[in-house]
C-alpha cells in the first residue's frame, strides 16, 4: 500500500464507489456526499488521463521515495507526512464538515453547541468589561478595586477566546500544518503549549546546567521560544560554535505567545573571559540592543541589520576563546522592558562606554529590565580562531593558557611512635 | 574427648534437683564469707573459692557430685583456639572511616575529607564523589561541612571555600566563584600553521638504553622509511591508509539495506570457507592414509 502509482487513484476510487454502494446504511449520506465533490473529482480524472502520475506527481499524494526525491529535484518539497499522504491517495476527498459518519456528525454537534455557548460567554463578558470601564472610580469601588476587575475579567476573556476553538478539528489541524495564524490567541497559546513540552525543557536545563542563571543573571523564566541562526543553521542551545561562524552576527527567530508588541533590550554576555592576574573570570559584553520591538508576528530579528542610530549601543564582537582557555558560555538574554515603554538610546549610549565587565545585573537594575527570554551557545579554540583572533586584532592571540600546578601539602611525618603506643 | 553419655544422665536429674540449693547456697556463703576465705587465700580465684565454701558447707556426697559437673564446663585451651561460632567472627576489623580533615582545614586538590559507607556526606562546592563515595576535593581552599536546604532539604554537604573566613552555601542566584588555575603562555603561531599542515606521526628510536618511541617533528616525515611501531622500517600509518585513494581505488559504498548484496557476500564467504575446509580435511586424509 506504500506507493500510489501501484493502486492508482482512480481505480481506487472506482472500486470505494461499489463497495460504498453494496453498504446499505452509508448509501443516502456518502451519495449526497459524492454529489457534492463530483465535479471536482471529474477535472482531476481528467488530469491524470492527460499526464500520468509518475510524470507529473502531486505533492499533496506522493508517496514513493524515488517520486519524492523527483520533486524535491524541481524544488517542490512533498506536503505532510508519507503517512498522511498514502492516506490522501485513497480518502474520498469529502469536505471535512460531510464526512458520513453518524458518531462523527453527532459529536461535531456537540462541539459547536459547546462553541455557541462560549461564544455567547464571550459577548456578555465584553459587555461587562465596557459597562466597568464606563463606571466612574468611586462607583467601582476605588481605582484599585477597579483595575484589578477589569484584568481578572480580561484574563477570563482571553481564557474564553482559547476555550471556544480549543476543540475544533481544523484548528488543530491548521495548527499541525504549521498554517497557524499567530495573531490569533488559539494559535498562540497552541504554540506556546507545544514549546514549553519540549523546547522550553531543552532551554531550561541547558541554561541552569551551564549556570548561565546565576552567573550571568539571577532569574530567568523565559517566555519567549528563541531561534538563533548563524549563516542560516541553526544552533541548538549551548551547542559548540565555530569562530569562523560565529565571526558575523547572528539572526534571531523570537516568538511571543502574547498579544501586543514588546520593546525589548538584547544583550550578548561572555562570563568566561579568563584573567590571569585575578586568577578568576572576567565579563565582556558581545552585543547589546534597546527598543527592539517584537510581536506574536513579528519574529525576525537580525543583529546585524538593526539601527546603528537608535538601537545599537554595542556592534557585534565576534566571541573569542585563547587557546587552552575553558570554553566560553555565550549568553543571549532578551529583557523585557517595563511597560513596553523605550528607553533613552542618547542616554544609555553615553553612560554605557566599554564593554569590559558590563554585567547583566547591571543593566538590569539600571533600566528596570526583566529577563524575559535567553538563550546560549559556546565557543572554544578551534582551527580558524587565530585567524579570527588577529582579524579583529585581538591583542593576546599569542598567548596560551597552560594549566597551573597547586602546591602540594607539605609532607607531615607519621607520628610512628603514638600508633605503638 | 569421649564422655559416657550413659553414667551422665543419672547425674542431670541429680542436678536439676540440686542446682537451685547450691546456688543459693553459694551466693549465700561468697557474700558471707568472702572476706574470711580471702585472707586465708588471697591468690585463689572465685571457682576455687566457690569450690572451698560449698564443701565446707554441704554434705560429702553432694561435692564429689559437684566436682564432677564444674569438670564438665572447663574449656580447655585447644577448644578455645578454635574461634567462636558467632560473636567475634561478626566483629570485622574497623575500615578507618570517617573524617580525613577537620572543618576550617587547607586542603589541595585530590585531597581525601571524608571516607564513608554510602553517602552520609554529599559533595558540596569544589567536591567531587568517589567510585566508594569518598569526598575529595577539586580546588585548594578551606573544608566546610554545612547544608543547602534550598538544594536538598535532608543532605549535609561537604565543601570547600576558596578563603580562609568564606562562608558556604552560597545564596542560590549569586554567580558561582570559580578559579581560573592556569598560566599564561606565550605560543608560536608558526608551530599552528605546521600543524594545520603536516601530521606528526609516533616513530621509534633504538638506543642503547632501549627503544622508546615518540612523535617525531612534522619535517621527518618525508624522509622516507622509519622505524615505526611493531619494529619495522615502513610508511606511517596514515601514509598507508591512503594507498587506496592514491591509486584510484574507489569501493562500493556500503548500504546496509541492500540485503540482496550481503546475501550473495554471505554466500561466497561460506561457500569459501567450505572449499577450503574441504581442502584441509584432504590433506589430513591423504597423510592418514599413508
Amino acid at each position: 500500500m506504500a506507493h500510489c502509482e501501484r493502486a492508482s487513484k482512480p481505480l481506487l476510487q472506482c472500486l470505494q464507489k461499489t463497495y460504498t454502494k453494496g453498504l446499505p446504511g452509508l448509501q443516502l449520506q456518502s451519495t449526497r456526499a459524492f454529489q457534492t465533490t463530483a465535479l471536482a473529482r471529474e477535472e482531476v480524472q481528467t488530469e491524470i488521463k492527460s499526464q500520468p502520475f509518475h510524470k507529473a506527481p502531486d505533492p499533496a499524494l506522493v508517496s514513493s521515495p524515488r517520486l519524492e526525491r523527483k520533486l524535491l529535484r524541481q524544488g517542490v518539497s512533498p506536503i505532510g507526512s508519507r503517512r498522511r499522504r498514502v492516506a490522501l491517495q485513497d480518502s474520498l476527498n469529502i469536505p471535512f464538515e460531510q464526512l458520513p459518519y453518524q458518531c462523527f456528525q453527532e459529536a461535531r454537534k456537540v462541539l459547536l453547541a459547546d462553541r455557541e455557548e462560549k461564544l455567547r460567554d464571550i459577548t456578555s463578558m465584553r459587555e461587562k468589561i465596557s459597562r466597568l470601564e464606563a463606571l466612574t472610580t468611586e462607583q467601582a469601588g476605588g481605582e484599585q478595586v477597579k483595575k484589578s476587575k477589569l484584568r481578572a475579567m480580561e484574563l477570563h476573556l482571553e481564557h474564553l477566546k482559547i476555550q471556544a476553538d480549543i476543540n475544533d478539528p481544523l484548528v488543530k489541524k491548521k495548527f499541525e500544518d504549521g498554517q497557524g495564524d499567530m495573531s490569533k490567541p488559539i494559535y498562540r497559546y497552541l504554540a506556546d503549549r507545544k514549546w514549553r513540552e519540549y523546547r522550553r525543557k531543552i532551554l531550561v536545563q541547558r541554561i541552569t546546567q551551564m549556570k548561565v542563571v546565576p552567573d550571568v543573571v539571577p532569574h530567568c523564566d523565559p517566555i519567549l521560544d528563541t531561534k538563533l541562526y548563524f549563516a542560516r543553521r541553526q544552533i541548538q542551545p549551548g551547542e559548540f560554535v565555530d569562530s569562523k561562524a560565529s565571526f558575523e552576527a547572528p539572526k534571531l527567530d523570537v516568538q511571543m505567545f502574547e498579544g501586543g508588541e514588546k520593546l525589548v533590550t538584547i544583550a550578548v554576555v561572555d562570563p568566561d573571559v579568563p584573567n590571569v592576574e585575578k586568577d578568576g573570570f572576567d565579563f565582556n559584553m558581545h552585543y547589546m540592543a534597546v527598543n527592539v520591538p517584537i510581536s506574536a508576528i513579528n519574529t525576525k530579528v537580525d543583529l546585524a541589520q538593526l539601527s546603528t542610530e537608535s538601537q545599537v549601543i554595542f556592534p557585534w564582537a565576534p566571541p573569542v576563546a585563547q587557546k587552552g582557555s575553558p570554553y566560553h558560555r555565550l549568553s543571549l538574554i532578551i529583557f523585557e522592558q517595563r511597560d513596553s515603554q523605550p528607553l533613552d538610546f542618547a542616554a544609555i549610549k553615553a553612560q554605557e562606554t566599554t564593554r569590559e565587565n558590563l554585567l547583566a545585573r547591571t543593566l538590569e537594575t539600571r533600566y528596570k529590565l526583566k529577563p524575559i527570554g535567553a538563550f546560549l551557545f559556546r565557543t572554544q579554540w578551534d582551527d580558524s580562531m587565530y585567524e579570527v583572533m588577529k582579524t579583529i586584532g585581538y591583542p593576546d592571540a599569542e598567548i596560551e593558557l597552560r594549566r597551573k600546578r597547586d602546591e602540594k601539602l607539605p609532607y607531615k611525618r607519621r607520628n610512628t611512635a603514638r600508633m605503638r603506643g | 574427648m569421649f564422655r559416657p553419655h550413659g553414667i551422665l544422665a543419672p547425674f542431670r536429674a541429680l542436678e536439676r534437683a540440686i542446682a537451685p540449693s547450691t546456688v543459693r547456697v553459694a551466693s549465700y556463703s561468697t557474700s558471707i564469707l568472702s572476706s574470711a576465705v580471702t585472707t586465708t587465700t588471697p591468690s585463689s580465684s572465685s571457682t576455687t573459692l566457690l569450690r572451698t565454701n560449698t564443701t565446707r558447707l554441704l554434705p560429702p556426697t553432694t561435692t564429689s557430685l559437684l566436682n564432677l559437673f564444674t569438670r564438665q564446663q572447663v574449656r580447655h585451651a585447644s577448644h578455645a583456639s578454635q574461634g567462636a561460632a558467632n560473636r567475634h567472627s561478626r566483629d570485622p576489623a574497623g575500615k578507618r572511616l570517617g573524617a580525613k580533615r577537620a572543618a576550617g582545614e587547607y586542603v589541595v586538590p585530590g585531597c581525601i575529607i571524608f571516607r564513608q559507607r554510602g553517602t552520609k556526606w554529599f559533595p558540596g562546592e569544589n567536591c567531587a564523589m568517589g567510585r566508594d563515595h569518598t569526598i575529595y576535593t577539586t580546588q585548594s581552599g578551606y573544608v566546610r561541612y554545612y547544608r543547602d536546604p534550598e538544594r536538598h532539604p535532608d543532605r549535609k554537604y561537604i565543601g570547600v571555600a576558596f578563603d580562609k573566613d568564606g562562608k558556604l552555601p552560597t545564596p542560590r542566584n549569586a554567580p558561582t566563584r570559580r578559579r581560573l588555575g592556569k598560566v599564561a603562555v606565550r605560543f608560536d603561531p608558526a608551530d599552528l600553521a605546521i600543524n594545520q599542515k603536516q601530521q606528526s606521526d609516533l616513530v621509534a628510536e633504538v638506543t642503547a638504553e632501549g627503544t622508546t618511541v615518540g612523535a617525531v617533528p612534522a619535517a621527518a616525515m618525508n624522509a622516507g622509511l622509519q622505524l615505526r611501531p611493531g619494529y619495522m622500517y615502513r610508511e606511517a600509518n596514515w601514509q598507508i591508509g591512503r594507498v587506496a585513494e592514491k591509486a584510484g581505488i574507489t569501493a562500493q559504498a556500503h548500504r546496509p539495506k541492500n540485503r540482496w548484496l550481503a546475501w550473495r557476500k554471505r554466500v561466497a564467504r561460506t561457500e569459501r570457507w567450505a572449499q577450503m575446509k574441504s581442502l584441509k580435511n584432504r590433506k589430513s586424509t591423504k597423510k592418514g592414509k599413508k
